[in-house]
């Protein structure tokens, strides 16, 4: 299996366990996952997100076969030109990590077509995580809205060129990301973790909309257990062959693994 | 909609190849009993399809027994809208024996018609438990009339709960943890539980709040799925105070207890042992 949502590092608002290299792999060996994207926790609040960049290449090295980093970058900070080089030329990063709600742009803006274009140009995938905690939890000191959904759908008609991976989101069903016949390239995957699958069967759904390739296994470790994502593959109908594109084919083909 | 005249009994073994501690926990033949979920109101033009969905996802999972209770849309719920959901509670526990067992789901603002719905939903429908939702907080008075005929008849009252750390609360009477454990020290033979620590809310604060309040339980359920919670529920309030529920989120609350870093012993605890304890008392003389 392929977890295309996974984390490396603390995370300011609460304590994060399994949080280093040794932890998460220990993690991933107990799910049965053989590798990961991993991207900083802490560079979601950092200022200067290359910071959290610099602490995950350290934290991968000597496990590069198992953990895949992505950068976390922020097209309004100054720099990120130079970041995304360093990212991929000497960290051997293979994607970007996005936050807009965080990092306060907007994907629509000059500069964040201009990161992504530029990762694209440089075989980057572009992960997008929806949300990085339930709003009900957050603490007092931020009010951070998911990303809205038809934000991204904008983003992904605007750089076809990209490849998009989309995570820790839900509803896509009933957004044009989500829907048959939406207009929109084919240029994004979604990723399990948050997607019902049980009585809205959102993953279900979505299979049925999108196609057995554009669904990519998830968990969100360590914020999240692996074991949620691991049972929604369980209740879902559909064959042996699909489940595996979802385990693991459909992110191998895109992070060309 | 088929009959089920006999419980499901599955273990929790998993499909999936390499995912063998995961899976531990569960293939010791545990009973797992989900002691939070409900069954569809009847004006959802689907309501049957969504209870089946439900109970073949309990089957896929390994979920022996389901504890449910049929809530109305509308609230605060008037006393026809609580028994119209509890009569067709009923009906479903007729339509799955021992499979679904019932909460009896009532407003305590209505100080005659709750009481008497109780005692009727208990004493001659079966129903093992009392649900309350967000009518009123847990240490209103106005409630306490329904814990002690909770208490007299010895049966759980399961309790809608958050603690948000929203300024703005969207559900203004909400309970939280605090309220369980004022509301316990003054019952502290009532049987309350805490619902669904991973229902959305701060769940550190949660469980801190009912770390003195040794009588109130604490079901698992919902769709949050953060990573350590269960472990430190485990830690802060102890095996035996936790009940394993779903709430609707049967694969987020599954996967967490299997993902969940605990005995087998303390899992048993949780997913069965500690709600068959509670169960029992109403038996008991």
């Amino acid at each position: 299996m392929i977890d295309v949502n996974a984390y490396l590092g603390h995370f300011a608002f609460r304590q994060l366990r399994h949080n280093t290299a040794a932890g998460l792999l220990e993690l991933m060996d107990r799910a049965g996952i053989e590798r990961a994207v991993v991207s900083s926790a802490a560079a979601i609040t950092y200022r200067n997100a290359q910071a959290g960049n610099e602490e995950v290449a350290a934290e991968v090295k000597g496990h590069l076969e198992r953990l895949l980093p992505f950068a976390v970058l922020n097209p309004a900070y100054a720099g990120w030109q130079d970041d995304l080089k360093t990212c991929r030329e000497e960290f051997g990063m293979r994607g970007l990590r996005l936050y807009p709600r965080w990092h306060k742009y907007r994907l629509s803006d000059p500069s964040c077509l201009e990161l992504v274009n530029a990762a694209a140009a440089r075989g980057m995938a572009v992960s997008i995580p929806v949300r990085v905690e339930d709003r009900r939890q957050q603490s007092w000191l931020v009010d951070v809205p998911d990303v809205d959904l038809e934000e991204i759908a904008g983003l992904v008609k605007a750089c076809p060129q990209a490849q998009f991976i989309l995570v820790n989101g839900s509803g896509f069903i009933s957004s044009s990301l989500g829907r048959k016949a939406s207009g929109l390239p084919s240029n994004y995957v979604i990723d399990i973790s948050l997607v019902t699958a049980v009585l809205a069967d959102e993953l279900g759904r979505l299979l049925g909309n999108l196609g057995e390739d554009r669904l990519v296994f998830g968990t969100g470790m360590p914020f999240h257990y692996p074991g949620p994502a691991l049972a929604k593959l369980e209740v879902l109908e559909a064959s042996d062959a699909v489940k595996e594109k979802i385990r693991r084919g459909n992110a191998a083909r895109l992070l060309r693994l | 909609m088929p009959n089920r005249t006999s419980i499901s009994r599955r273990t929790f073994v998993g499909s999936l190849a390499g995912a063998a501690c995961l899976r531990a926990g569960f293939s010791a033949g545990a009973k797992v009993i989900d002691c939070h979920d409900h069954l569809a109101h009847h004006s959802r033009a689907s309501w049957q399809e969504d209870d089946r969905k439900l109970i073949d996802a309990a089957d896929k999972l390994g979920i022996d027994q389901l504890c449910c209770s049929i809530l109305s849309p509308r609230r605060p719920a008037t006393p026809e809208a609580f028994r119209e959901c509890n009569q067709w509670m009923a009906e479903a526990m007729r339509r799955f024996p021992g499979r679904i067992l019932g909460y009896c789901f009532v407003n305590p603002g209505y100080g005659r018609e709750a009481p008497e719905e109780i005692r009727r939903c208990v004493e001659d429908r079966g129903f093992i438990g009392i649900k309350l939702y967000n009518d009123y907080v847990a240490r209103e008075p106005v409630v306490w009339p329904v814990v002690e005929l909770a208490i007299s008849l010895r049966v759980p009252i399961l309790h809608h709960a958050g603690h948000a750390t929203w300024l703005s609360q969207p559900q203004p009477r909400i309970s939280d943890g605090g309220h369980f454990a004022e509301l316990s020290r003054r019952y502290p033979e009532a049987m309350l539980i805490c619902a669904h620590i991973s229902g959305g809310g701060d769940w550190e604060w949660t469980i801190k709040a009912l770390r003195n309040a040794p009588s109130v339980y604490l079901d698992t359920s919902g769709s949050v799925v953060d990573e350590g919670v269960i472990e430190m529920a485990a830690r802060v309030l102890g095996a035996e105070r936790l009940l394993f529920g779903c709430d609707g989120s049967l694969t987020a609350s599954v996967g967490r207890m299997r993902s969940a870093s605990l005995s087998d012993a303390d899992k048993r605890k949780i997913l069965s042992g500690n709600f068959e304890r509670i169960l029992s008392r109403r038996g008991a003389k």
